[in-house]
């Protein structure tokens, strides 16, 4: 059985006596100890995806329609009590700037014994050794020195470090990681995503990654999902999308990133932007910036076909298969 | 070749770190002494940018990248050290003295969303550099200025009367740009352009910013710790540690064969899209405050092959046969 699965999830927010969609028809699953990837621009709506799964969409935001199963139990519909008891143990979250994370007036230990100790009764003492353990599983110096100190005192990395520490303290089946390096130097980010790599192997956790960089995500997931205007436009495992990209997006994503052009030429870009929530393109949103976008995509929404890469909703590549099965009959 | 764009010799700056002054006391062999603790951000620089060429200065956070770009557009004074544009000395001049350079050298910023005022619509933004810097001209040329300008990084002019936040973080920096070429210069210092943007949005920046190089002969200082932009956009780049450069290198050399073991480390921790990449050179421990003026190589602490002499010398920038420079005992020596 999965350990989360999410179907036809919809999230809204009602701003100005308006609907606007944020989330639309989202649907995927996740294994015990998988790592998947959620990958887009600004705007395309991982971040409410990530807050979604743990209920933290705050209003004007709403779950609209759709069920997020963790095991049997649907996280949608839950009160704050039950709430309590999910967020942080069985599923947990880094966000992408660890200064704003970390409380600034409250020690490092303090704050790592607050969350062992507002989810199981347990000795002070016992805490800090758990939180110490915990500090030096994510390759932390001196510990005791860190326990003491506060997080202006640590570096960027190191602050990281200490809330992949926070995130482990009560052994959570999922953790989700909304662009956990963005704000890292090049050498800090390799290291720590080797480290949520390596934490998520040796305990059998699931990782959610969420990031614009596919390179990035081709290092940890094994699965990606790409994501435009709120909806999944492509899903598939990692390696096969980055060598044989299906959707349009998703090329146009690969094809923006600086290795991929001779140097001193101009990169590929993906012209226009992604669209807001208001002013949301009919058919398939992403029929405007399409390079080979047809009458066709401009009125009606493709479903998921499986292209034999990944599951795929784009009409060109559709017709693209179909054109090769006729071909293929033809040919027998 | 002609004459270096700008050229900078011996670039030195520290900081004083802020303490009261009853703070500033020691006692010292039997007697108080004043002494009052710095940070020594930049030990040293030695640069040339030619015209029309993209100079990179790469490194990770606290190395200096920053203030050496402050320093060369004088929003700080160094504490020792030359610049000179083309034969002028503009280090240390007055405000009114570097007014005329100003219009010649401009900057862009991190951060879009800090950068432009909020309160400012982006005619006013451009319009300001723009009388300031021509009073002679009549407001109709100004806006036909302004139009045109906009429309050549890309946004409609009719969007001008629209205030900062209606647009998007790709749309801003290329108002900052905007802004930057409003007065014509010769010169962009970039901070970290495109670290606060998407992959996509990134690209769309570059391409422009490559354009302008070619439409006007800029000559570009671009600071970033992203190495795959560097590959792509940089004529030359310089690795910059702890305030001083450790190598520069044309792009293609320092890429196919980096030398000094930092680079070494920093190359291979560029995130790429193909899994059979070897395993990243992990440095050990982080970069550390220099409170103190080094004695020694500034890579000491976290370099493989260090040995006595780099603690005791530090190393100079020898000249390679593949017109690279490094400042390493151990290539010097031919350990590496």
């Amino acid at each position: 059985m999965n350990l989360l699965s999410v179907s036809n999830l919809h999230v809204n927010f009602h701003i100005k006596k308006h609907e606007l969609a944020a989330l639309i028809d989202v649907s995927f699953t996740l294994n015990r100890g998988e790592r998947i990837a959620i990958v887009g621009e600004s705007g395309a709506g991982k971040s409410v995806l990530g807050f979604s799964i743990v209920n933290l969409i705050s209003k004007p935001g709403y779950i609209h329609s759709g069920s997020i199963k963790l095991e049997n139990k649907d996280i949608s519909k839950m009160n704050l009590r039950q709430l309590q008891e999910i967020r942080g143990k069985r599923i947990a979250m880094i966000f992408q700037d660890p200064m704003m994370t970390l409380n600034p007036v409250l020690t490092i230990g303090d704050q790592l014994v607050e969350t062992i100790r507002s989810h199981t009764r347990i000795a002070y003492k016992d805490a800090k050794n758990i939180a110490i353990q915990k500090l030096q599983h994510v390759q932390i110096s001196s510990p005791e020195t860190r326990f003491n100190q506060y997080p202006h005192e640590l570096s960027g990395g190191m602050r990281q470090r200490v809330i992949i520490a926070s995130v482990l303290l009560l052994n959570p089946d999922i953790i989700i990681a909304d662009e956990p390096t963005t704000a890292l130097d090049v050498t800090i980010q390799a290291e720590i995503l080797q480290l949520l790599l390596s934490i998520c192997e040796d305990n059998g956790v699931a990782l959610v990654l969420i990031s614009h960089d596919l390179g990035v995500v081709s290092k940890v997931a094994e699965r990606t999902l790409v994501m435009y205007a709120g909806r999944i436009v492509e899903e598939g495992p990692t390696l096969e999308i980055i060598n044989d990209p299906q959707h349009p997006y998703t090329q146009g994503l690969l094809n923006a990133l600086p290795q991929m052009a001779l140097p001193g030429q101009r990169l590929n870009q993906i012209q226009g932007s992604m669209p807001s929530l208001s002013e949301r393109p009919s058919g398939c949103a992403f029929h405007p910036r399409c390079p080979y976008a047809t009458e066709k995509c401009q009125q009606e929404q493709p479903s998921f076909i499986n292209s034999g890469v990944s599951s795929v909703a784009c009409f060109i590549v559709e017709d693209m298969l179909n054109e090769f099965a006729d071909e293929e009959e033809a040919y027998l | 070749m002609s004459t270096p764009l700008i050229q900078i010799s011996g670039l030195e700056k520290a900081f004083a770190t802020k303490e009261s002054w009853l703070g500033q006391w020691r006692f010292h062999r039997g007697k108080f002494k004043k002494h009052q603790d710095s940070i020594h951000a930049l030990n040293g620089v030695n640069l040339t940018i030619n015209q029309g060429e993209t100079l990179c200065v790469v490194g990770e956070t606290g190395c200096g990248k920053s203030t050496l770009a402050r320093a060369i557009m004088g929003l700080i004074n160094p504490s020792a050290g030359e610049i000179h544009y083309l034969d002028q000395r503009i280090d240390h001049l007055s405000d009114q003295q570097r007014m005329l350079f100003r219009r010649r050298m401009q900057m862009v910023f991190q951060n879009p969303y800090a950068s432009l005022n909020p309160r400012m619509t982006v005619y006013q933004t451009l319009k300001e550099p723009i009388i300031f810097h021509n009073p002679e001209l009549s407001l109709a040329q100004v806006d036909q200025q302004i139009d045109d300008l906009l429309e050549s990084v890309g946004i409609s002019a009719s969007s001008s009367d629209r205030y900062p936040h209606e647009f998007s973080g790709g749309q801003r920096q290329r108002i900052s740009l905007a802004r930057a070429l409003s007065v014509e210069p010769d010169f962009i210092v970039a901070d970290e352009p495109l670290s606060a943007l998407d992959v996509s949005v990134q690209a769309q920046v570059l391409n422009l910013m490559m354009d302008k190089q070619e439409e006007r002969n800029l000559s570009y200082l671009f600071i970033t710790h992203d190495l795959a932009v560097v590959e792509h956009f940089a004529t030359r780049v310089a690795v910059m540690y702890l305030g001083r450069i450790c190598e520069l290198a044309p792009t293609n050399t320092l890429f196919n064969q980096p030398k000094h073991p930092y680079t070494r480390a920093l190359l291979s921790a560029i995130p790429r899209l193909d899994s059979n990449t070897a395993e990243p050179i992990r440095l050990i421990g982080e970069v550390p405050v220099p409170t103190e003026q080094p004695i020694g190589c500034v890579f000491q602490a976290r370099c493989p092959y260090a040995n006595q002499r780099c603690y005791d010398e530090s190393p100079a920038m020898i000249a390679q046969e593949d017109t690279s420079s490094v400042a390493c005992h151990a290539i010097e020596e031919k350990r590496l």
